[in-house]
């Protein structure tokens, strides 16, 4: 782990030195979060809440980190399950049929004030929302963060071998759409 | 990256940029945000102090309301009620039992008779008024055969 991180852990455990350390950790973590957030909810909105309450569980939780995996890891695990439970909350609300339930995302991503991606990147995004959850979020964090599988798997509590297959079939799909959709 | 040219080399081609976008200064106010939003809870998580003045609110109230309602009672009782009740009241708080029997052995008969009928006839009646209602209303022998028969 590195020497930052176990510096903001060791004072984010000591009462009088929480506060500043909290905000320390919010300004270093923010945008990585909120983009790997807004990358499985897609709106900006969404994000916005997604990521105030991924922080909010860090802040009652952090005495419960056991420091097993990096800060980082941890985080964005929390950030991870933080987004899942927001979609299915949202899909519940929504009353979406069984099978429907990415059009929540199209209609997201299709609403969103702050998309700036030209037509392809536009198209590209569909078949990433087409894709099922697992899928999504392995093409997610591999394509678009780089990240290595044996980080994924601490991530996303699976083993190396289902994310490179969750990748290989994400990818395939993607293609697929990519090629036979106008 | 030479993984996805082979199995899906349309995608490749695309360009990995960031289509998304943000608000303007979004991640600058962010943390005030979370700040405000971490104070609300704090404020709610944390149990109000109890202080001395709360708990003896509700006592002084009570106080207070025990206060009046005897005030609504006691006064409008004090005043209206006749000062004779009130006297007898007192003696019967001030004399022992002896002291009540000394009492009413010193009265006269009719004084007593009157003082039992006083809740039922405010009237007060002398011996003479007696002795004239006696012979306005019976006959000299009805007195007399009453008194044999006693």
């Amino acid at each position: 782990m590195p020497d930052a991180d176990q510096h903001i852990i060791a004072d984010l455990k000591d009462e009088s030195k929480r506060d500043l350390a909290f905000h320390v950790l919010v300004k270093t973590y923010q945008e990585r979060l909120y983009w790997h957030i807004r990358k499985i909810v897609l709106n900006h909105d969404d994000a916005d809440d997604v990521l105030q309450n991924t922080f909010m569980k860090v802040w009652r939780s952090v005495d419960k980190f056991r420091e097993e995996s990096s800060l980082y890891t941890w985080l964005y695990r929390i950030a991870t399950n933080e987004s899942i439970t927001f979609l299915n909350s949202k899909k519940r609300k929504s009353l979406m049929p069984l099978g429907e339930e990415n059009e929540y995302l199209m209609e997201n991503l299709s609403s969103d004030p702050y998309f700036e991606g030209d037509e392809i990147q536009l198209k590209l995004q569909k078949a990433i929302a087409r894709l099922p959850e697992k899928q999504r979020l392995v093409f997610n964090m591999k394509y678009f963060d780089e990240m290595k599988y044996d980080e994924m798997a601490k991530v996303l509590d699976t083993s190396v071998g289902a994310l490179k297959a969750s990748y290989h079939h994400a990818a395939k799909k993607i293609e697929e759409y990519i090629r036979t959709t106008d | 990256m030479d993984e996805i040219k082979k199995i899906a080399p349309e995608l490749s081609k695309i360009n990995k940029e960031n289509p998304f976008g943000t608000p303007d200064n979004y991640f600058d106010d962010f943390s005030a945000r979370l700040q405000m939003r971490i104070e609300a809870e704090k404020q709610a998580t944390v149990p109000r102090k109890i202080k001395f003045r709360d708990i003896l609110k509700p006592a002084l109230g009570l106080a207070a309301s025990f206060a009046i309602i005897f005030m609504l009672v006691y006064v409008p009782l004090k005043t209206f009620i006749p000062d004779q009740s009130t006297e007898v009241a007192a003696l019967s708080d001030d004399y022992d039992e002896a002291g009540i029997l000394d009492y009413i052995e010193n009265i006269d008969e009719s004084s007593f008779i009157s003082l039992l009928n006083e809740d039922e006839n405010e009237d007060v009646f002398s011996d003479d008024d007696l002795a004239l209602y006696v012979t306005a209303n019976f006959s000299d022998y009805e007195i007399y055969e009453k008194l044999e028969n006693e």
